[in-house]
């Protein structure tokens, strides 16, 4: 019996799962790894610890799962967490430690790119947001900053090439992953010159740029023997994590958009033509060279509720969040939608899509003497969602989107899944218990081992089983809140700004 | 409330309980002056305020008392009124022998809380920033019996106290926990955790320890990291020995024996076991693959 198995390295965890060829789950494992905060703006993990904690978590996959059912592993493929950098030196040792997308400490190098006649032109052949999540503006904060270090880089790798490197000796990068970059040409899928001027490096020091179903090379002898597989189990370059929920939902074209709430969170459509934001409020990313998945993503999901939690909930059960965010749920399910007036902007980490605001803060209006716990409660899960509306009402200028899937540990919450099908009105479609990313790889693999003849084909096969519709009487409250919401997150803009200024103090 | 107060030096009801240097109940119906004078001792104090209101210094900082909250002052710390006035009001208290701060549980051969235990209370209440809590009427309560217990010296009361006595230790720590960020916050207190492992790898580290640190107990703390990281605590920590012996491998100066000490293995043939097990390579094939390669 073959099997496949994918990785997906995320800014949390390692998660390793085995699947049948038909993708019944076999089993999944995940690995705790770090984010080092050495500065208040920095955002890193340790290269080495990721290798090392992927190593045992499938070793441990191996040999609780696969192998005492003697299950052969045909195929494993990888997806990564989108927008890292890691600088290696000529013998490929790490330089430090890779910098993730949440990092911030080149917004003065994104902030010079944007509103720039260059910056808007490498916005739109690169499809990545002006951001300091962007690689791009990272080795460009590199060579400002650290220019003596800058000049000792060989290469400057994704977090996944490194990986890949230490299992079978080969610097690669696949189109999702060198689409988020900002680095890359997404309509030629070459490198961008505009780019590498401005980063101030060759197109030399970036790993071989691959699609996503390419072979990563063989695995090296001593993995063969510590991890029990033969020689012949391909190992897949594969994707990113958003291209790879999207797949993994079924998302395999127009109409469709699907919705991401984990700590951040996002909303993503696809199509096989770019989407061109004037405003240049989105991502277009690759998943191959010609399906583009578009979109927003927002900082602001599930960790916002959890810092909410973490403040207000009532912790019976030490260290227990999920049965506090469990209470505090059941509280809010008490107050009617809208809250009764209350509305919650939820800016804590400052704001991605739509916005583009990182000095936006979060803030409750509309309070008044009736309100209690509950409603701050339900305006703060309201909140977090109208935000996830506001990328999707804005997407739907571009896209026509008739149905919703949703995914995530937080999006896949009852209480969240309704929500969200009454502020959208319209269906939303989930599986509980199910994670896309994997999923996506698993659809991934199986293309190319033949089992589906197309992705196209290995999408359409995804059925999302659980549907919630949407409640029309709770839509209206909705919609009369939001408009206030949505006035509300543009209209404090210099107040944010202040109020960042002295909070930097 | 009845009045009394009992002294180590010359109570006979504190016979058995040489750890006991005061325990007592106040009710103070005018403002007496000279009453509470500042001072320091090596005892940890335990307050409850029953009625009125108290402006006391902790550790230099002011605190306003009111009824229902509770003051512990660690061994050592400055406590008393700042112009030595004894305010209108009631409160009980109950001070313990301390030897030395660090280490309570030689000075408390009395409790039947283990030596991990008294150690993890230590810990968390140094841990606390403030030393009132508000609304603690639990306290109250187990002063009041320790009191009764005393005065009436039934059958089996000096096992009655002490195991009291633990009671506050047991409530204090708990109630401790559930207010602050440490009982509310696992990814913080997982990372101080792991911090904590980084700066001293080379020590055997225990999951006791470990525990220790997090304010639960082991079963709890097991359950909590696995849940959380995927891994048992000590797996988790072989990770992190893994991973920093690789980047010392890659200094052909450093000797595999003092990698393998000073990541925390006992030998350095349990560091090569482990490390072949997991990557394939042994500590020195990978060293020379690594060098051979980038030469």
């Amino acid at each position: 019996m073959e099997c496949i198995i994918t990785i997906e390295l995320g800014t949390n965890a390692v998660r390793v799962y085995a699947f049948d060829l038909k993708g019944n789950t076999i089993g999944s494992l995940k690995g705790y790894c770090p984010t080092f905060h050495s500065e208040p703006n920095y955002s890193e993990q340790d290269p080495d610890q990721i290798f090392i904690t992927m190593l045992y978590v499938l070793k441990n996959l191996l040999n609780d799962f696969v192998h005492p059912q003697k299950y052969k592993v045909s195929t494993i493929c990888f997806s990564s967490s989108m927008h890292s950098l890691l600088a290696v030196d000529k013998r490929g040792n790490p330089m430090g430690k890779a910098i993730t997308w949440a990092d911030s400490r080149a917004d003065k190098e994104a902030a010079a790119l944007n509103g720039s006649a260059l910056g808007k032109k490498i916005y739109h052949a690169t499809g990545t947001p002006l951001h300091p999540m962007s690689p791009l503006t990272k080795i460009a904060w590199m060579k400002n900053n650290e220019n003596e270090k800058f000049k000792q880089v060989s290469k400057f790798l994704s977090l996944k090439s490194y990986i890949l490197q230490q299992l079978t000796g080969e610097y690669m990068i696949d189109y999702s992953i060198a689409s988020a970059t900002g680095l890359l040409n997404i309509h030629k899928i070459k490198w961008n010159t505009d780019s590498l001027k401005f980063a101030g490096i060759t197109a030399g020091m970036l790993p071989e740029l691959v699609p996503v179903f390419s072979n990563a090379g063989k695995l090296n002898k001593a993995y063969q023997t510590s991890l029990g597989l033969s020689a012949h189990t391909q190992i897949v370059v594969g994707s990113s994590d958003g291209c790879m929920a999207t797949l993994g939902d079924g998302i395999n074209g127009e109409g469709t958009a699907t919705i991401t709430v984990e700590d951040s969170g996002a909303v993503r459509v696809m199509s096989d033509k770019v989407l061109h934001d004037e405003k240049q409020r989105f991502f277009n990313y690759l998943l191959t060279e010609k399906r583009y998945i578009s979109g927003g993503p927002t900082n602001n999901g599930g960790v916002v509720f959890e810092w909410f939690t973490r403040q207000f909930g009532d912790f019976k059960n030490l260290f227990d969040i999920e049965y506090s965010m469990q209470e505090l749920i059941n509280e809010a399910a008490n107050v009617p939608p809208g809250s009764d007036g209350l509305i919650f902007l939820p800016y804590l980490l400052g704001e991605r899509a739509p916005i583009w605001n990182a000095n936006a803060r979060g803030v409750f209006f509309g309070l008044n003497i009736k309100h209690d716990k509950a409603h701050f409660v339900r305006a703060a899960i309201e909140g977090i969602l109208y935000e996830i509306y506001s990328i999707g009402k804005t997407l739907a200028q571009h896209r026509k989107i008739d149905s919703l899937s949703i995914n995530g540990s937080f999006g896949t919450l009852p209480f969240f899944a309704q929500m969200v099908a009454d502020i959208y009105n319209k269906p939303v479609r989930l599986r509980q218990n199910y994670h896309s990313v994997s999923y996506g790889s698993y659809l991934l693999s199986a293309t190319k081992m033949g089992i589906y003849k197309s992705l196209d084909e290995a999408a359409k096969s995804v059925e999302l089983t659980d549907l919630v519709t949407p409640d029309k009487k709770n839509n209206k409250s909705y919609n009369a809140y939001f408009k206030i919401f949505e006035r509300l997150s543009t209209k404090l803009a210099n107040e944010f700004a202040d109020i960042a200024a002295l909070q930097r103090q | 409330m009845n009045q009394f107060v009992l002294y180590q030096k010359n109570a006979l009801e504190l016979r058995l309980f040489p750890h006991i240097t005061e325990v007592g109940a106040v009710k103070n119906s005018a403002i007496r002056l000279d009453g509470f004078p500042c001072t320091t001792a090596d005892t940890l104090k335990i307050y409850y305020i029953q009625d009125g209101k108290f402006e006391w210094i902790i550790n230099k900082r002011n605190y306003t008392l009111y009824p229902g909250d509770v003051a512990i002052i660690m061994p050592g710390i400055e406590f008393g009124n700042e112009n030595n006035v004894l305010e209108i009001g009631s409160f009980y208290w109950v001070h313990l022998q301390m030897v030395k701060a660090e280490k309570w549980h030689e000075a408390c051969p009395w409790s039947s809380l283990s030596e991990t235990e008294i150690e993890s209370i230590r810990k968390t209440l140094q841990m606390n920033q403030s030393p009132v809590f508000k609304k603690f009427q639990e306290i109250g309560v187990i002063l009041k019996s320790i009191q009764s217990e005393l005065t009436s010296q039934e059958i089996a009361y000096h096992t009655r106290v002490n195991h009291l006595l633990d009671e506050i230790f047991i409530q204090s720590a708990r109630q401790f926990n559930s207010l602050s960020d440490t009982g509310r916050n696992f990814p913080g207190t997982f990372m101080k955790l792991e911090q904590a492992l980084r700066q001293n790898l080379a020590h055997q580290w225990t999951v006791d320890e470990m525990a220790t640190f997090t304010g639960l107990c082991t079963t709890l703390f097991n359950e909590r990291v696995k849940n959380y990281s995927g891994f048992s605590p000590l797996s988790y920590l072989i990770n992190i020995r893994i991973t920093e012996a690789i980047k010392l491998l890659k200094q052909p100066n450093v000797s595999l024996t003092n990698i393998a000490l000073d990541v925390g293995f006992y030998s350095s043939q349990h560091f090569s076991t482990t490390f072949k097990k997991l990557t394939g390579y042994t500590p020195s094939q990978y060293r020379k693959n690594y060098l051979q390669k980038n030469n």
